[in-house]
């Protein structure tokens, strides 16, 4: 099977990462509960992964970094535990569900009000609607970092500056960009950057994250053990505790911290510059066959995701026929960025994403193009 | 009857404020040895995680909290209760 499904999940990690996970399955106590040497051990391994994970994404401290099963539990986290009743939140046609479905619970359970960038017929955003639309009192604008659909990256540095002008917070969600490109929440001006370990990252699944600025008041979305305070009524204030009743998962955390080792022995750069290398042989291989339609700007930045439709083909059809012909795994459907599909005219057919990875073939590629050809041809 | 030893704990409100401060002060060779916070010191912070200073180098602790700007809950001290040389299978 020829993986192209990077973007929901990167299937081949490095080898250290089940390493990690299986010697943190065997040796590792619980964090943060009592000081004997298999807690311990756990506690500074996690220890160790926020320190990495705050100079990843250029967070100021490690205590700044909460571990999250997912991008989208910490998208929750942040978003209930940022926005409040009444608030004026911008968001993008660009969302994932993940983003959309939790606003629209405050919108319609606490009365937020809620305004969306549109975008065009190739997925572009009006930067000038969302100035508008941040001028006018926003509290804070929730948005993807890159189209999980089309693979278009957003200016965040603007939005950043935007938000900040108008004393707006910005939340990020980074799924598609921590592990594919250089991501600074300094350098952006990210109030909260949420992301997940096993896409870009090439970590394991169960385990993702939140990197904070410093000085937020949390309404911690679940409280309960921490190991500390225990004789609090009430959830420690201190950040990362704040946000991480329960025990953490050691192994997810164990496996995500060697593939970071990995990542930097690669150099982050490195990996970027492979998968731009692959993104576009496959769009030159494939964005004049005759009957392809292709999503996206690609004259702006992009990441490893390559969108299309096939000729006449439903996109389960295009996407059962790789699979079952050609041996090729695509994503085909809606992606769960109902907006984008909308804005695409896609919301009947779907669309089929193709994305790449630091472990992708120039063969991997060469084969794709070969099928959607042969698809086009036929259809 | 001599005075017994003092024991210096740096408590933490987590572990996170603690193990951060503990990279500092190895960084700086100080030594300092993660504790369970003795329940008589607990109070709020209970089933926390402390450092044990000796307390010879509480002053250079001090000085390495206030250079970095370190987190921690507080400063106290204890006699010693441990004993080094008690046999630990009796």
């Amino acid at each position: 099977m020829i993986y192209l499904d990077n973007a929901a999940t990167a299937v081949r990690k490095p080898e250290q990462v089940a390493k990690a996970m299986v010697k943190a399955l065997q040796e590792w106590g619980n964090s943060s509960r009592g000081v004997h040497a298999t807690s311990l051990q756990a506690a500074s391994g996690i220890y160790a992964a926020r320190v990495k994970i705050a100079r990843f994404f250029g967070c100021r401290r490690p205590d700044l970094v909460a571990f999250t099963s997912n991008v989208t539990e910490a998208l929750n986290i942040a978003i209930n535990g940022l926005i409040r009743p009444g608030d004026r939140v911008v968001t993008t046609a660009w969302e994932h569900n993940s983003v959309l479905r939790p606003l629209y619970r405050l919108q319609d359970e606490q009365g937020i009000r809620l305004e969306i960038v549109p975008a065009d017929r190739q997925g572009r955003l009006d930067y000038t609607v969302l100035e508008e639309l941040l001028c006018s009192k926003a509290s804070a604008v929730v948005c993807t970092h890159a189209s999980n659909l089309t693979g278009n990256v957003i200016d965040l540095r603007r939005i950043g500056e935007l938000a900040h002008t108008n004393g707006a917070l910005l939340i990020a969600d980074c799924a598609q960009t921590a592990g594919t490109r250089r991501v600074n929440m300094d350098e952006l001006g990210i109030d909260v950057l949420c992301f997940t370990g096993h896409k870009g990252l090439m970590g394991p699944q169960g385990i993702g994250g939140l990197c904070a600025r410093e000085g937020l008041e949390w309404r911690p979305f679940k409280v309960g053990g921490t190991g500390v305070q225990s004789y609090s009524r009430t959830q420690p204030e201190q950040m990362p505790t704040v946000l991480e009743a329960g025990t953490l998962n050691g192994p997810g955390i164990a496996g995500l911290s060697a593939a970071l080792d990995y990542i930097e022995s690669v150099g982050l750069d490195n990996i970027a510059a492979r998968e731009r290398e692959l993104t576009w042989r496959f769009y030159a291989g494939v964005k004049d066959v005759p009957g392809i339609i292709i999503y996206g700007d690609f004259a702006g930045e992009h990441g490893p995701i390559v969108t299309l439709n096939v000729a006449n083909y439903d996109s389960a059809s295009a996407a059962d026929i790789l699979a079952e012909e050609f041996g090729i795994a695509v994503r085909a459907g809606a992606h769960c960025a109902p907006l984008m599909h909308r804005a695409l005219g896609t919301q009947e057919i779907g669309a089929v994403r193709f994305s790449f990875s630091w472990f992708t073939l120039d063969e991997d590629v060469d084969s794709a193009i070969r099928a959607v050809r042969e698809l086009a041809e036929n259809g | 009857m001599a005075e017994p030893e003092l024991n210096y704990y740096v408590l933490f409100d987590n572990f996170t404020q603690g193990l951060a401060l503990q990279e500092l002060l190895q960084n700086e060779n100080i030594p300092a040895r993660i504790s369970p916070t003795p329940h008589i010191l607990q109070g709020e912070l209970s089933c926390g995680m402390s450092l044990l200073v000796l307390p010879q180098d509480i002053d250079s602790v001090r000085a390495c909290i206030a250079e970095h700007g370190a987190a921690y809950h507080s400063i106290t001290a204890l006699p010693c209760q441990i004993r080094r040389h008690r046999d630990r299978f009796c």
